[in-house]
Protein backbone atom coordinates (compact mmCIF):
# COMPACT_ATOMS: atom_id res chain seq x y z
CA UNK A 1 0.00 0.00 0.00
CA UNK A 2 0.89 3.44 -0.78
CA UNK A 3 2.49 5.74 2.11
CA UNK A 4 0.36 7.70 3.59
CA UNK A 5 1.04 11.15 5.20
CA UNK A 6 -1.00 12.07 8.19
CA UNK A 7 -0.65 14.70 10.93
CA UNK A 8 -1.60 14.10 14.31
CA UNK A 9 -2.35 16.74 16.66
CA UNK A 10 -3.00 15.74 20.41
CA UNK A 11 -4.01 18.04 23.54
CA UNK A 12 -3.26 17.65 27.28
CA UNK A 13 -4.17 18.55 30.31
CA UNK A 14 -2.39 22.00 30.82
CA UNK A 15 -1.06 20.13 34.74
CA UNK A 16 0.30 17.20 32.53
CA UNK A 17 4.31 17.21 33.55
CA UNK A 18 6.19 17.08 30.83
CA UNK A 19 7.56 13.32 31.64
CA UNK A 20 4.02 12.05 30.93
CA UNK A 21 3.79 13.95 27.65
CA UNK A 22 7.63 12.68 27.08
CA UNK A 23 6.18 9.07 28.20
CA UNK A 24 2.76 9.47 26.06
CA UNK A 25 4.71 10.48 22.79
CA UNK A 26 7.08 7.63 23.02
CA UNK A 27 5.05 5.36 23.21
CA UNK A 28 3.11 6.63 20.29
CA UNK A 29 6.25 6.44 18.42
CA UNK A 30 6.94 2.97 19.33
CA UNK A 31 3.42 1.86 18.10
CA UNK A 32 3.94 3.85 14.75
CA UNK A 33 6.99 1.57 14.65
CA UNK A 34 5.42 -1.46 15.24
CA UNK A 35 2.51 -0.63 12.98
CA UNK A 36 4.91 0.17 9.92
CA UNK A 37 4.76 3.58 10.41
CA UNK A 38 7.32 6.22 11.24
CA UNK A 39 7.31 9.15 13.34
CA UNK A 40 8.73 12.14 11.36
CA UNK A 41 8.06 15.67 13.60
CA UNK A 42 7.48 15.85 17.42
CA UNK A 43 6.45 19.58 18.11
CA UNK A 44 5.43 20.69 21.34
CA UNK A 45 3.49 23.68 20.87
CA UNK A 46 3.44 23.93 24.57
CA UNK A 47 0.30 25.49 26.77
CA UNK A 48 -2.02 27.05 24.57
CA UNK A 49 -5.94 29.07 25.14
CA UNK A 50 -8.14 27.23 23.39
CA UNK A 51 -10.56 28.69 21.10
CA UNK A 52 -13.28 27.04 23.21
CA UNK A 53 -13.69 24.78 26.73
CA UNK A 54 -12.52 21.32 26.22
CA UNK A 55 -13.09 18.99 29.25
CA UNK A 56 -13.92 21.86 31.51
CA UNK A 57 -10.14 23.67 30.71
CA UNK A 58 -9.68 26.77 29.28
CA UNK A 59 -6.36 25.64 27.99
CA UNK A 60 -4.60 22.52 26.99
CA UNK A 61 -0.80 21.12 26.22
CA UNK A 62 -0.48 20.79 22.09
CA UNK A 63 1.75 18.61 20.58
CA UNK A 64 2.19 18.08 16.83
CA UNK A 65 3.36 14.79 15.48
CA UNK A 66 3.89 14.11 11.41
CA UNK A 67 3.41 10.92 11.11
CA UNK A 68 3.69 8.30 7.89
CA UNK A 69 1.97 5.10 7.86
CA UNK A 70 1.85 1.97 5.41
CA UNK A 71 -1.69 0.67 6.94
CA UNK A 72 -4.46 2.22 8.11
CA UNK A 73 -4.51 -0.04 11.26
CA UNK A 74 -2.21 2.05 12.93
CA UNK A 75 -4.33 5.32 12.61
CA UNK A 76 -7.17 2.82 14.71
CA UNK A 77 -4.49 2.12 17.20
CA UNK A 78 -2.93 5.13 17.76
CA UNK A 79 -6.49 7.35 17.95
CA UNK A 80 -7.14 4.09 20.44
CA UNK A 81 -4.47 4.59 22.78
CA UNK A 82 -5.02 8.40 22.83
CA UNK A 83 -8.71 8.12 23.38
CA UNK A 84 -7.50 5.59 26.83
CA UNK A 85 -4.87 7.80 28.16
CA UNK A 86 -6.88 10.21 31.23
CA UNK A 87 -4.13 12.96 30.32
CA UNK A 88 -4.98 13.28 26.59
CA UNK A 89 -8.33 16.06 26.34
CA UNK A 90 -8.62 16.53 22.58
CA UNK A 91 -6.97 14.83 19.47
CA UNK A 92 -7.12 14.86 15.80
CA UNK A 93 -5.29 13.14 12.64
CA UNK A 94 -5.45 14.32 9.43
CA UNK A 95 -4.50 12.57 6.25
CA UNK A 96 -2.58 15.24 4.56
CA UNK A 97 -0.54 13.40 1.76
CA UNK A 98 -3.64 13.82 -1.36
CA UNK A 99 -3.02 17.51 -0.87
CA UNK A 100 -0.01 17.63 -0.63
CA UNK A 101 0.39 15.84 -3.75
CA UNK A 102 -2.54 18.33 -5.29
CA UNK A 103 0.14 20.91 -4.15
CA UNK A 104 3.06 19.57 -6.15
CA UNK A 105 0.89 19.50 -8.85
CA UNK A 106 -0.22 23.12 -8.64
CA UNK A 107 3.62 24.06 -8.32
CA UNK A 108 5.15 22.13 -10.73
CA UNK A 109 2.59 23.60 -12.95
CA UNK A 110 3.13 26.93 -12.33
CA UNK A 111 6.68 26.32 -13.00
CA UNK A 112 6.38 25.08 -16.15
CA UNK A 113 4.69 28.22 -16.99
CA UNK A 114 6.83 30.51 -15.78
CA UNK A 115 9.74 28.61 -17.88
CA UNK A 116 7.50 29.21 -20.97
CA UNK A 117 6.99 32.77 -20.37
CA UNK A 118 10.39 34.86 -21.25
CA UNK A 119 10.64 32.80 -24.21
CA UNK A 120 7.99 34.77 -26.03
CA UNK A 121 9.29 38.35 -25.35
CA UNK A 122 12.78 36.73 -25.64
CA UNK A 123 12.07 34.65 -28.88
CA UNK A 124 10.44 38.02 -30.73
CA UNK A 125 13.68 40.12 -31.00
CA UNK A 126 15.75 37.54 -31.67
CA UNK A 127 13.31 36.43 -34.76
CA UNK A 128 13.45 40.26 -35.81
CA UNK A 129 16.76 41.18 -36.49
CA UNK A 130 17.78 38.08 -39.55
CA UNK A 131 15.77 39.85 -42.03
CA UNK A 132 16.57 42.99 -41.94
CA UNK A 133 20.02 42.30 -43.38
CA UNK A 134 18.86 39.84 -45.73
CA UNK A 135 16.60 42.36 -47.02
CA UNK A 136 19.96 44.84 -47.57
CA UNK A 137 21.57 42.34 -49.26
CA UNK A 138 19.09 41.08 -51.55
CA UNK A 139 18.43 44.87 -52.29
CA UNK A 140 22.42 45.37 -52.84
CA UNK A 141 22.19 42.55 -55.36
CA UNK B 1 -27.46 31.07 19.91
CA UNK B 2 -30.99 32.51 20.25
CA UNK B 3 -29.23 35.87 22.52
CA UNK B 4 -27.39 36.04 19.45
CA UNK B 5 -30.21 36.76 16.88
CA UNK B 6 -31.19 40.08 17.76
CA UNK B 7 -27.94 41.43 16.65
CA UNK B 8 -28.36 42.72 13.14
CA UNK B 9 -25.13 42.87 11.83
CA UNK B 10 -21.55 42.22 14.17
CA UNK B 11 -19.04 44.59 12.84
CA UNK B 12 -16.93 43.49 9.86
CA UNK B 13 -13.21 42.43 11.01
CA UNK B 14 -10.16 43.69 9.31
CA UNK B 15 -11.62 41.21 6.25
CA UNK B 16 -12.32 44.27 3.97
CA UNK B 17 -13.97 47.38 3.12
CA UNK B 18 -17.45 46.29 3.83
CA UNK B 19 -19.99 47.18 1.21
CA UNK B 20 -23.70 47.69 0.81
CA UNK B 21 -24.32 45.17 -1.88
CA UNK B 22 -21.39 42.58 -3.61
CA UNK B 23 -19.90 44.25 -6.29
CA UNK B 24 -20.38 42.48 -9.73
CA UNK B 25 -16.81 41.52 -11.78
CA UNK B 26 -15.05 44.33 -13.02
CA UNK B 27 -17.99 46.98 -12.38
CA UNK B 28 -16.46 49.46 -14.68
CA UNK B 29 -17.07 53.20 -14.71
CA UNK B 30 -19.60 52.15 -17.81
CA UNK B 31 -22.84 53.76 -15.86
CA UNK B 32 -22.83 57.09 -14.96
CA UNK B 33 -24.75 57.09 -11.72
CA UNK B 34 -21.56 55.52 -9.97
CA UNK B 35 -21.55 57.86 -6.70
CA UNK B 36 -17.93 56.33 -5.79
CA UNK B 37 -15.34 54.62 -7.01
CA UNK B 38 -15.11 50.33 -5.78
CA UNK B 39 -11.28 49.01 -5.18
CA UNK B 40 -11.47 45.62 -7.07
CA UNK B 41 -10.74 43.56 -4.26
CA UNK B 42 -8.02 40.51 -5.11
CA UNK B 43 -7.87 37.23 -3.08
CA UNK B 44 -4.96 37.37 -0.98
CA UNK B 45 -3.88 33.83 -1.56
CA UNK B 46 -3.63 33.92 -4.92
CA UNK B 47 -1.18 36.93 -4.40
CA UNK B 48 1.21 35.21 -2.41
CA UNK B 49 0.34 31.99 -4.63
CA UNK B 50 -0.23 29.84 -1.72
CA UNK B 51 -0.97 26.61 -2.92
CA UNK B 52 -2.22 24.84 0.45
CA UNK B 53 -3.93 26.61 3.62
CA UNK B 54 -2.35 25.08 6.34
CA UNK B 55 -5.02 24.88 9.41
CA UNK B 56 -2.10 24.65 11.96
CA UNK B 57 -1.26 28.81 11.10
CA UNK B 58 -3.99 30.38 13.09
CA UNK B 59 -3.21 33.74 12.23
CA UNK B 60 -3.21 32.95 8.94
CA UNK B 61 -7.07 32.18 8.95
CA UNK B 62 -8.11 34.92 11.56
CA UNK B 63 -8.41 37.37 9.35
CA UNK B 64 -10.73 35.29 6.86
CA UNK B 65 -13.13 34.99 10.06
CA UNK B 66 -15.46 36.99 12.08
CA UNK B 67 -15.00 37.63 16.20
CA UNK B 68 -17.82 35.39 16.40
CA UNK B 69 -15.86 32.11 14.37
CA UNK B 70 -18.08 32.60 11.03
CA UNK B 71 -16.58 32.09 8.27
CA UNK B 72 -16.24 35.68 5.86
CA UNK B 73 -17.95 35.25 2.69
CA UNK B 74 -16.09 36.06 -0.75
CA UNK B 75 -17.50 39.30 -1.43
CA UNK B 76 -16.02 40.88 1.55
CA UNK B 77 -12.56 39.16 1.47
CA UNK B 78 -11.81 38.76 -1.93
CA UNK B 79 -10.86 35.49 -2.06
CA UNK B 80 -10.87 33.33 -5.13
CA UNK B 81 -13.20 30.45 -5.34
CA UNK B 82 -10.47 27.75 -5.38
CA UNK B 83 -8.91 29.51 -2.14
CA UNK B 84 -12.53 30.12 -0.13
CA UNK B 85 -12.72 26.77 -0.28
CA UNK B 86 -9.77 25.94 0.64
CA UNK B 87 -9.96 28.20 3.61
CA UNK B 88 -13.25 26.61 4.25
CA UNK B 89 -11.55 23.25 5.27
CA UNK B 90 -8.57 24.80 6.68
CA UNK B 91 -10.82 27.02 9.41
CA UNK B 92 -12.95 23.80 9.73
CA UNK B 93 -10.16 21.51 10.46
CA UNK B 94 -8.49 24.55 13.19
CA UNK B 95 -12.34 24.63 14.67
CA UNK B 96 -12.19 20.82 15.16
CA UNK B 97 -9.09 20.92 17.37
CA UNK B 98 -10.02 24.28 19.01
CA UNK B 99 -7.68 26.35 17.23
CA UNK B 100 -10.67 28.33 16.43
CA UNK B 101 -13.87 29.01 18.03
CA UNK B 102 -17.54 27.28 16.45
CA UNK B 103 -18.82 30.32 18.08
CA UNK B 104 -17.01 32.27 20.62
CA UNK B 105 -19.51 32.28 24.12
CA UNK B 106 -20.06 35.32 26.08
Amino acid sequence: MAERLYDLIFICMPTTPEEEIAKIVSTLEQTASEHGGKVEKVEKWGTRRMAYRVAKQREGFYVYLALHSTQGSLIKELERRLKVTDAVIKYMTVRLDEEIKRQQKLVAHREHRARRRPRKPAAAPAAAPPPGPTAEQQAAG
Amino acid sequence: MSEQQPIPRPPAPSGGPREGRPSGPGGGPRRGKRQYFRKKKVCRFCVEKVDFIDYKKVEMLQPFVQERGKILPRRMTGTCSKHQRWLGLAVKRARNIALLPFATEL
